[in-house]
């Protein structure tokens, strides 16, 4: 693998400096996705909108109902999904790892559509659970692609995970097919949301993804030391004193609760948790206590940098999000593919 | 003239005719010639159930016509139901065909059409051709997605510089991801009338088979099963490894090209026909072996081919009777079943990977 133990827990010298480029970037970034789309906005009416809110504005209207919410979904599944990236990668010691690749998000998937098609009187009470519902069908699919996969004398490979990841996911999803093939009604109300697409996000459904995103963060930053020994092997970690299955439970616990947020938000959008830890660690080396703030932006950034290409590259038409990242993430993929085999 | 070896009845049989040797074994034979009675049987009960159930009767009524049996249940089974079953077993016949082909040259066994991205080409193809050039024949639109699906075989075996290595298979999985978005982002550009027909398309569905389909599904199966077959004995002697087979005379690069070519060709034609169906190449050719203990190609073409229709024609039979009077896609239903078998060939493998 490419990681590289020796410089494991060594903070690297341009931390500081990275975190403020990309802190201004993500706000540069944040600021365009405003201004550009369908209707061109300038600088001055967002500021108008800040300041004077006006609701009988179009484009005051525009901002606050259409776009802001749309940008701050971006945020928040972007940060999340490069987080459950990185942990994957961490847990795993492998850059291929990714929520989308593993299964996570189909799990999380199947489990939201599993809240759906529950009847329509329970919907407002499972409403502010569906984040959690979605974590818990990540992590339950993701546990058995763990468990199934380091059976064997040689453990746990890429390969097996991989396949496996790829297997429960088209088990999972294919149960999702078949529940809402067979329920019209569920299909009508989360056919776009399927391929992962951020149209039609409401500040409720933010409100809601706040929880179980602060409780990953906070798992995440409590990990984050105990990853870093991990990088030096199972035998030397042990040698530290770090349980490895409880490392690894929380982990993936962490992992589940970011991807399930995302997904329960956007629905299951991959490869963002692929490129973003890989960028991070071509940039900043191995640390992963520094590692998560970075991870955090850069995936806030690319989510906003893919919604916009979405939204703008085939207009009139709309593209899903998911398939924006996929486009570029897949050739990321091929290249670490052939990178990590030779 | 016919000699039989060592006198046992459950001995191979050899027939030999100047220098061509064919050799029987009694066994597999026996358990291909079960497996085909079955898949008969389930033909069978297949054209009895439905949303308007049929009697023996009915069926025998189809080969000596009387007034007695009412008009419409002759249609239904004429129009509908015999060529869906028909293409339901030519088509997992076609996908077992293709699966045994691509295992045997990439040399292995978790390869299959839709696994490493051919399936995925042949419906980009097709459908590009049936959004913007509909006026091109039913007949060419395998064709076309057959120089899809060779297209990112091609590309794959650029990029991963060797078939036989597992980079291969991820860079396969890599470009079929690629290609489904590229799908997706077709589609989004259609209305929704169109994106809907397509999907269930893609999802792989009988619902719409019909006797148009059969000449094109028909004549490219025979060609290519044909090269298959012709080539399965250079198949198993490239298994002895490169040396040994060029020291045999073996031409190893026409007989991969050959194995490549056909099961594009048998993967494409399905796509062209029913659309995108997934798990039958990578496990009837698995399942074949495990149930006649032959490794052998042409013993593992034959009975994959006929695990194939088996389990397509078993799976349409449920998607069409589990939840009436609604359907599920065949495509659906398989991979439901497929799963637990690829775990199970994982779990097999999972000292090796």
């Amino acid at each position: 693998m490419s990681v590289d133990a020796t410089s494991a827990a060594k903070p690297a010298p341009g931390f500081p400096a990275l975190l403020l480029a990309l802190i201004a970037f993500a706000s540069i970034c944040a600021g365009l996705y405003l201004m550009l789309g369908p209707r061109t906005l300038t600088f001055q009416t967002i500021l108008g909108t800040i300041t004077s809110y006006d609701s009988l504005n179009f484009d005051h209207r525009v901002l606050a109902d259409i776009r802001l919410p749309r940008l701050l979904a971006a945020i928040i599944a972007g940060a999340n999904l490069g987080l459950s990236g990185l942990l994957l990668q961490g847990l795993l010691r492998n850059p291929l790892a990714e929520p989308h690749i593993l299964g996570l998000n189909a799990g999380a998937s199947l489990a939201v559509v599993l809240t759906l098609a529950l009847p329509t009187a329970s919907l407002a009470v499972l409403a502010p659970l569906r984040p959690f519902a979605a974590a818990l069908g990540g992590f339950v699919v993701f546990s058995i692609t763990v468990l199934f996969s380091s059976a064997g004398r040689s453990g746990l490979t890429l390969l097996k995970v991989t396949f496996c990841g790829i297997a429960f996911s088209a088990l999972a999803s294919s149960l999702a097919t078949a529940i809402l093939l067979l329920d019209e009604e569920t299909l009508q109300k989360i056919r776009i949301w399927l391929v992962g697409d951020l149209a039609g996000v409401t500040l409720h459904m933010l409100y809601t993804s706040l929880v179980p995103s602060a409780l990953a963060l906070g798992l995440a930053l409590f990990i984050a030391p105990r990853l870093n020994v991990l990088e030096l092997g199972d035998h030397v970690a042990t040698g530290l004193g770090i349980s490895i299955r409880q490392i690894r439970f929380l982990t993936i616990l962490a992992a589940a609760l970011c991807a399930g947020t995302a997904v329960s938000l956007v629905g299951p959008i991959g490869f963002v948790g692929l490129i973003v830890p890989n960028l991070v660690r071509y940039l900043n080396g191995n640390n992963y206590r520094q590692a998560i703030p970075l991870t955090l932006l850069a995936g806030a950034i690319l989510l906003i940098l893919a919604d916009l290409a979405a939204r703008m590259v085939l207009l009139p038409h709309e593209i899903p999000t998911g398939i924006a990242t996929a486009l570029v993430g897949v050739p990321v993929f091929i290249m670490i593919v052939i990178r990590t085999s030779r | 003239m016919i000699r039989p070896h060592h006198g046992l009845a459950t001995g191979p049989i050899r027939i030999q005719w100047r220098n061509w040797l064919v050799v029987f074994r009694v066994r597999p034979i026996c358990i291909a010639t079960m497996l085909v009675l079955a898949l008969l049987a389930l033909a069978a009960t297949s054209l009895m159930l439905g949303s308007y159930p049929t009697s023996v009767k009915d069926i025998w009524a189809l080969f000596a016509p009387t007034i007695e049996s009412p008009d419409h249940t002759q249609a239904i089974l004429i129009q509908l139901r015999i060529p869906r079953i028909l293409l339901a077993a030519l088509c997992g016949a076609m996908l077992g065909l293709a699966g045994a082909a691509m295992q045997s040259f990439t040399r292995n066994g978790l390869a299959d059409p839709g696994l490493i991205g051919v399936r995925e080409g042949s419906i980009f193809a097709v459908l590009v051709t049936i959004l913007f050039m509909p006026a091109i024949p039913l007949f060419f639109r395998p064709i076309i997605g057959m120089a899809g699906g060779l297209a990112v075989a091609g590309l794959a075996i650029v990029i991963a510089r060797s078939v036989a290595h597992l980079r291969f298979v991820l860079v396969g999985i890599g470009l079929s991801w690629l290609l489904a978005s590229a799908i997706a982002m077709l589609l989004v550009t259609q209305d929704s009338q169109t994106a809907q027909t397509a999907l269930v398309w893609i999802a792989g569905s009988l619902s719409s088979a019909s006797w148009d389909f059969f000449p094109v599904a028909v004549f490219f199966t025979f060609i290519s099963a044909l090269a298959l077959f012709a080539t399965a004995r250079s198949a198993d002697i490239a298994l002895l490894g490169e040396k040994a087979a060029i020291g045999l005379g073996i031409n190893l690069k026409l007989t991969a090209m050959v194995q490549l070519i056909a099961a594009a060709v048998l993967s494409a034609t399905c796509v062209a026909t029913v659309g995108g169906i997934g798990f039958i190449g990578l496990i009837a050719p698995h399942l074949a072996r495990l149930s006649t203990g032959q490794s052998r190609q042409f013993s593992v073409l034959f009975n994959s081919a006929i695990w194939g229709a088996l389990l397509l024609l078993c799976a349409d039979t449920i998607g069409r009777e589990a939840f009436l009077p609604l359907q599920l896609p065949a495509g659906v239903v398989l991979a439901l079943i497929g799963v637990p078998v690829l775990l199970g060939l994982l779990w097999k493998q999972r000292h090796q990977l």
